[in-house]
């Protein structure tokens, strides 16, 4: 189902940032040495949540088009973040880019979109894209060693 | 889609607050009905005209030492119950969805414009300044002094529970006032949680009242010759006829915001998909309950095929709105507040396919609920063509989910159809030119103006406005108007020898 209301948006965003904290908090017990950075996004990931219903509930007045914000399909957004037993540990950090291009698509799309919106909405989703593009360089960095 | 946890979880009966206490009333307890799921979530007395002598008291008698107390420290409650609301932000938005049937961004929305007037409130100790003038005659001085006057009486309605009592309440007592809030019965669980954190928020009692109730309490506090002013807003008969008129002959202040007929002018040199997008939250936002709702849509130029092409893509736009209990966040909108003011509005559906007025949709058939709710409150948005000024739906106030398009052949013909309706609240012009914007807004006789904007409600540091039928009064609620409006001008020259 299509999401369109601002509420809508800002719940999907929720989802994506803890589904993908708790791969995180799961993927720090299959990896002591790690665990610390996949732990730091989780705490990234709630900050994020914060962040972004701070920017919507600082905004939503009748000065914008509340119920018609987005027009976005959660199914292109979907993640894979079930942690499989066997599976080793360059594919988690595959897993782990995948989710990160994914959440990067929809905050950038959810940008886009949100222009209209006062300027706090689309500003705080760009600020998690870029968060997050971080994010793709550490796990880069981390296939590589 | 989930929906959203209800607040009000068990049926009570709701107190007045007087004099820092909840008191119980003694007079007819009625229901408070959901209009979405038609369950009774609240009782609510009727108060008795006693028991708001009682809350008059209780401010008269609060009124010398709040008005004593600073306006720093004033100022200091408001910020208190400012990070309160803060607080209890998403509880608060979901009892108006929950009794009001608005959805839950429109509440979150209502919410926060509400918040928006503490928060300029809290400015007091610099918007209540007065002004002073060194030697206007030899050795002589003269100043004005802005002074509280005592207590007002707050009349809210029904469409925006939470938020209008907040147009004028935090200005009152921020000023040095006290106040006596009536919410409407039909809603009072908004204002009753207000008030619970205007209590959390420390307001020494008598200094913030509540008395629940109907038109013997309005009749109270109109006759009542301690209370000094009334703010009020709802329909414009009751506005004129009654608390206009009635405070005229009692010498109280008085700013009565009334009903609306609003027009939106739309020119073939708009952006089409903005204007169709702020017309779904214009026309049918809050189902059509709300006075800077867009009623007429007032289509400009004799361009068959871009009128054609606008109204299809309007329609095509209204089709997809999802219809149902506003704790559904994919809800785009809500039902109407109880059965009688949907039989209202059919009635007026009904007079416009009588006038000759060409129904192209029908929001009484065929409605499709998301979710299973009984359909008592509900309708879906109705439009109509070629609707001429004159007809009842292009004149009258409907106060629902209805569209008139009306087609004029220059932006003249729009702007004096607009001005010969009755009503001056809202209204607005979707343009890209320069030229037609400044034209419409010096020319129109509407209290709040739009250009490119859906919904023209005056941030809570501008008045909100009003004119002609829209507006009976002098100065408006919010902002500096209501600053004003609740202090009176003590000036002063002074000589010393």
């Amino acid at each position: 189902m299509i999401l369109h209301t601002a509420s809508e948006g800002i719940t999907f965003s929720r989802k994506l940032e803890n589904d993908s904290a708790e791969f995180y908090e799961n993927l720090a017990q299959q990896s002591a040495e790690d665990a610390e950075i996949w732990l730091s996004f989780a705490r990234e990931n709630k900050k994020n949540i914060v962040q972004v219903e701070r920017a919507y509930y600082g905004v939503i007045t009748d000065a914008i088009e509340g119920c018609f914000a987005f027009n976005i399909d959660p199914d292109e957004y979907s993640l894979k973040t079930a942690i499989k037993e066997g599976t080793g540990y360059a594919d988690f950090l595959k897993q782990a880019v995948e989710i990160e291009k994914t959440i990067i698509q929809f905050y950038t799309d959810a940008a886009e979109q949100s222009r209209s919106l006062m300027a706090d909405v689309p500003r705080v989703f760009t600020l998690v894209v870029r968060k997050r593009a971080s994010r793709l360089e550490k796990l880069d960095s981390l296939l590589k060693r | 889609m989930a929906l959203l946890e209800e607040p009000i979880k068990e049926v009570r009966t709701l107190k007045n607050y007087i004099d820092g206490e909840w008191v119980e009333s003694k007079g007819e307890i009625i229901d408070v009905v959901n209009p979405a799921t038609y369950q009774t979530i609240a009782k609510v007395p009727i108060s008795t005209g006693e028991e708001m002598d009682a809350a008059v008291e209780a401010a008269k008698a609060a009124f010398p030492d709040w008005r004593r107390t600073t306006p720093v420290a004033r100022a200091r409650y408001l910020y208190r119950l400012k990070e309160l609301l803060e607080e209890n932000f998403e509880e608060v938005s979901r009892i108006q969805t929950q009794e009001h049937g608005k959805t839950i961004d429109e509440s979150r929305g209502e919410t926060r414009r509400g918040i928006e007037n503490v928060e300029v409130a809290c400015g007091i100790p610099t918007l209540m300044q007065g002004y002073y003038s060194e030697d206007i005659a030899h050795g002589i001085d003269e100043f004005v002094i802005p002074t509280p006057l005592g207590v007002f009486g707050i009349i809210g309605p029904f469409n925006f529970p939470f938020m209008i009592p907040l147009w004028s309440a935090p200005y009152a007592v921020a000023t040095g006032n006290c106040v006596i809030v009536k919410p409407s019965s039909e809603v009072p669980n908004s204002q009753t949680k207000l008030t619970e954190l205007a209590e959390e928020a420390g307001f020494p009692p008598g200094v913030w009242n509540m008395v629940h109730g109907g038109r013997s309490v309005v009749n109270s506090m109109l006759e009542h010759p301690d209370i000094v002013g009334i703010t009020f807003v709802g329909s414009t008969p009751t506005g004129r006829d009654v608390i206009y008129k009635r405070c005229g002959e009692t010498g109280k202040r008085v700013i009565a915001q009334c009903g609306a007929k609003n027009f939106m002018t739309i020119m073939p040199d708009c952006d089409v998909d903005r204007t169709v997008i702020a017309m779904m939250t214009s026309f049918f936002g809050n189902a059509g309950q709300r006075c800077l709702s867009a009623a007429n849509a007032v289509i400009v130029g004799e361009d068959d095929a871009f009128y054609k092409n606008f109204v299809d893509r309007v329609i095509e736009q209204i089709k997809s709105i999802r219809v149902g209990y506003g704790l559904d966040e994919s809800v785009q909108m809500g039902p109407v507040r109880d059965k009688e003011k949907k039989d209202r509005i059919i009635q007026y559906i009904e007079s416009g396919i009588k006038q000759g007025a060409k129904l192209r949709l029908d929001g009484r058939e065929n409605i499709k609920i998301v979710g299973d709710y009984p359909e008592t409150c509900f309708l879906g948005p109705t439009v109509f063509e070629d609707v001429k000024p004159d007809m009842k739906i292009g004149s009258e106030e409907i106060f629902g989910p209805v569209m008139s398009i009306m087609r004029v052949k220059d932006l003249d013909e729009a702007i004096e159809i607009s001005n010969d309706n009755a009503f001056g609240n809202g209204n607005s012009i979707f343009t890209s030119s320069g030229k037609s914007a400044r034209e419409f807004q010096y020319n129109i006789d509407s209290g709040n103006v739009g250009i490119n904007i859906g919904i023209v409600a005056p941030m809570a540091f501008f008045p909100f406005s009003g004119m002609k039928d829209s507006f009976y009064g002098v100065l408006h609620t919010q902002g500096r108007e209501a600053v004003r409006f609740f202090t009176e001008s003590k000036v002063v020259i002074q000589r010393w020898f």
